[in-house]
């Protein structure tokens, strides 16, 4: 597929990037295992968070949303068939919120003809969106956050990004008797998206662990930290899985994780925008993906005080079904009341449980 | 928020919220009802059932519309319930999966659909970014949606309007008391409960403009400004108003 401007862009590409971005684009995608983050703005904070320290007229934005519009329409049949991708209707929505977070709202009331404040170059706003529908470069990392639950986390290339069936593990956290005040863990956190929903209901002596092995992962939960001002109450540690929480072995409330869960011969299989862009490390799960959900599920009895609470996230139904089974009866001594909860798409998402 | 009744994103599935015997205006009420389906859902509205009563109807009910205590009359006030209650009456569930599993399981998907159980009403919602934001967005469209379609049976003799009927009201009112506050707009969430007082007076005098508006208090120009102020509102007065053989409000 050939993508061309509409009109002549005023301010061209520096020819070294245009190289690196033909080169790129010239590329088969299946064959780059880790993506190189696109053009230079990765070490930038998320759109939405920018100064608007652009500009352009209204009719220029209206043609790039016609064109982007049209780029949408065409694709997406194409790229929901291929492999699970977006189709035209969410494309577009996605549009919708890229102009949302690239302009200031307050602009929006202004009167015709005016010109809008943007928070990038209009040409960048072309470029971003031909990473999105031709190198599948997912919508989140392109605005660099997504919104979760009633947040907007920041995500970007290296962390996964938080899934809306994740968000109800914060409800099933809320539901358990005097969570407010206990000691929580949440196991790989990525962006810090269960710790920070987490985090904000605590009360005085609630806290929450979050760890990840990621140094990436760790740089973003610490900005998602900051930004929900709970820096008191979400220690972030870096370490493998229990690691980083021998200290409170046995004196938790609850451990939570959305653990790597995808057997590794489905990664191939994956959408682009998953299989190619986000990081292996928080997808793959091992052979049958349950390696690390295993290694929870063990170290689960020690790291939890007596009553405690662990809600785990799988791949859905069988995964759910062997937690089910090996909580209850192999580990039957140390665990009681395990429970298999669906998400919203009718999944058997999680397993949850309580220590004896 | 400003709710239109031709967005997308509203579908009715079925007629199972009338639970008490229905008046002499139920007729055309169904047929009006029938037509809005029949915009939103062509494909099945042929086959919906005319009306049919929730199979929980108790026969004792034929005497309980008026009565305020009654479970059937209760639940006729589906929007007097908090966000919990009504959502324990709705089965919720998204288009697809997600989660980034194997290929049936791996789209993303935040979009939320709320099917209330006692009605069969469906909102859903996809506008929003996140899952909780869609499902408080299909929340709010489920109360506008009750509003619109779940009429209470009143008694026109020693009438009274409800206060949340007068707060939607302009100031001009004769029967609006000063105790009422200032006027509620389409904005404001409140307004679904005064719109839905106000639909159950219009429709238990059959779409009478004039005659409503006397008993609000207001000349008939000022209440056809009100109606108009919300499309689906508008919308609404306008089927029952065909139906009967009346023009449109415009």
């Amino acid at each position: 597929m050939t993508l061309r401007f509409p009109f002549p862009v005023r301010s061209p590409l520096r020819p070294d990037l245009a190289s690196s971005l033909h080169r790129r684009l010239s590329i088969p995608s299946r064959s780059s295992s880790s993506p190189t983050p696109l053009l230079s703005s990765d070490h930038r904070p998320p759109l939405f968070l920018r100064p608007p320290a652009f500009a352009a007229s209204r009719t220029d934005l209206h043609d790039f949303r016609r064109w982007a519009e049209s780029l949408a329409l065409a694709a997406g049949p194409r790229l929901s068939a291929s492999d699970g991708g977006p189709d035209a209707a969410l494309l577009r929505r996605e549009l919708a919120w890229l102009v949302e977070d690239a302009t200031v709202a307050a602009a929006s009331e202004s009167g015709v003809g005016e010109e809008l404040r943007l928070r990038v170059e209009l040409e960048e706003l072309y470029r971003l969106w031909r990473a999105r529908i031709e190198e599948r470069r997912p919508f989140q990392y392109i605005v660099g956050c997504e919104h979760w639950r009633d947040l907007v986390l920041v995500v970007k290339e290296g962390v996964l990004i938080p899934r809306p069936e994740t968000e109800m593990v914060v409800d099933l956290v809320a539901e358990v008797e005097g969570f407010e005040k206990g000691l929580w863990a949440d196991l790989g956190t990525g962006s810090g998206a269960i710790a920070v929903g987490i985090g904000r209901m605590l009360q005085e002596g609630g806290r929450v662990f979050a760890t990840d092995l990621s140094p990436v992962a760790l740089e973003v939960a610490r900005l998602n930290v900051e930004r929900y001002e709970l820096k008191d109450k979400i220690e972030l540690r870096r370490g493998s899985w229990f690691e980083p929480l021998r200290d409170v072995e046995g004196k938790l409330m609850g451990l939570l994780s959305n653990p790597p869960y995808i057997p590794s011969s489905h990664i191939p299989g994956l959408q682009a925008e998953v299989g190619q862009h986000e990081p292996k490390l928080a997808l793959d799960g091992g052979e049958d993906g349950m390696d690390h959900l295993l290694h929870l599920c063990e170290g689960s009895a020690s790291a939890l005080k007596s009553g405690g609470f662990f809600a785990f996230e799988t791949n859905g139904d069988e995964q759910s079904e062997f937690i089910v089974d090996l909580m209850s009866m192999k580990l039957g001594n140390f665990f009681h009341n395990i429970k298999m909860i669906s998400d919203f798409a009718g999944i058997q998402r999680f397993v949850t449980g309580f220590r004896r | 928020m400003n709710f239109r009744g031709h967005c997308y994103g509203l579908v009715l599935r079925s007629f199972r919220y009338l639970p008490f015997p229905l008046p002499l205006w139920s007729q055309s009420m169904a047929r009006a009802l029938l037509r809005w389906a029949s915009f939103t859902s062509l494909e099945t509205s042929s086959r919906l059932p005319f009306i049919q009563l929730p199979r929980t109807l108790n026969p004792r009910a034929t005497s309980l519309a008026f009565s305020s205590s009654s479970a059937a009359a209760a639940s006729s006030n589906y929007i007097h319930l908090s966000d919990e209650q009504l959502m324990a009456q709705c089965d919720m569930d998204t288009f697809k999966s997600s989660g980034p599993g194997g290929q049936h399981r791996n789209k993303r998907e935040s979009a939320v659909r709320l099917s209330h159980r006692p009605t069969g009403i469906v909102a859903q919602a996809v506008e929003e970014r996140s899952q909780h934001k869609n499902r408080a967005m299909a929340l709010t469209r489920l109360r506008i949606l009750l509003a619109l379609k779940v009429r209470k049976a009143i008694d026109l003799d020693g009438y009274t309007p409800p206060s949340e009927l007068l707060q939607i009201l302009p100031a001009k009112s004769t029967i609006r008391g000063k105790d009422v506050g200032p006027q509620i707009g389409p904005n404001n969430p409140k307004f679904a409960l005064g719109m839905q007082a106000l639909l159950d007076l219009i429709f238990a005098v059959e779409g009478s403009v004039s005659e409503t508006a006397k008993m609000l208090g207001l000349s008939t120009g000022a209440l056809s400004r009100l109606i108009l102020s919300d499309d689906s509102l508008r919308v609404t007065v306008n089927e029952l108003r065909t139906s009967k053989g009346m023009r449109p409000l415009r």
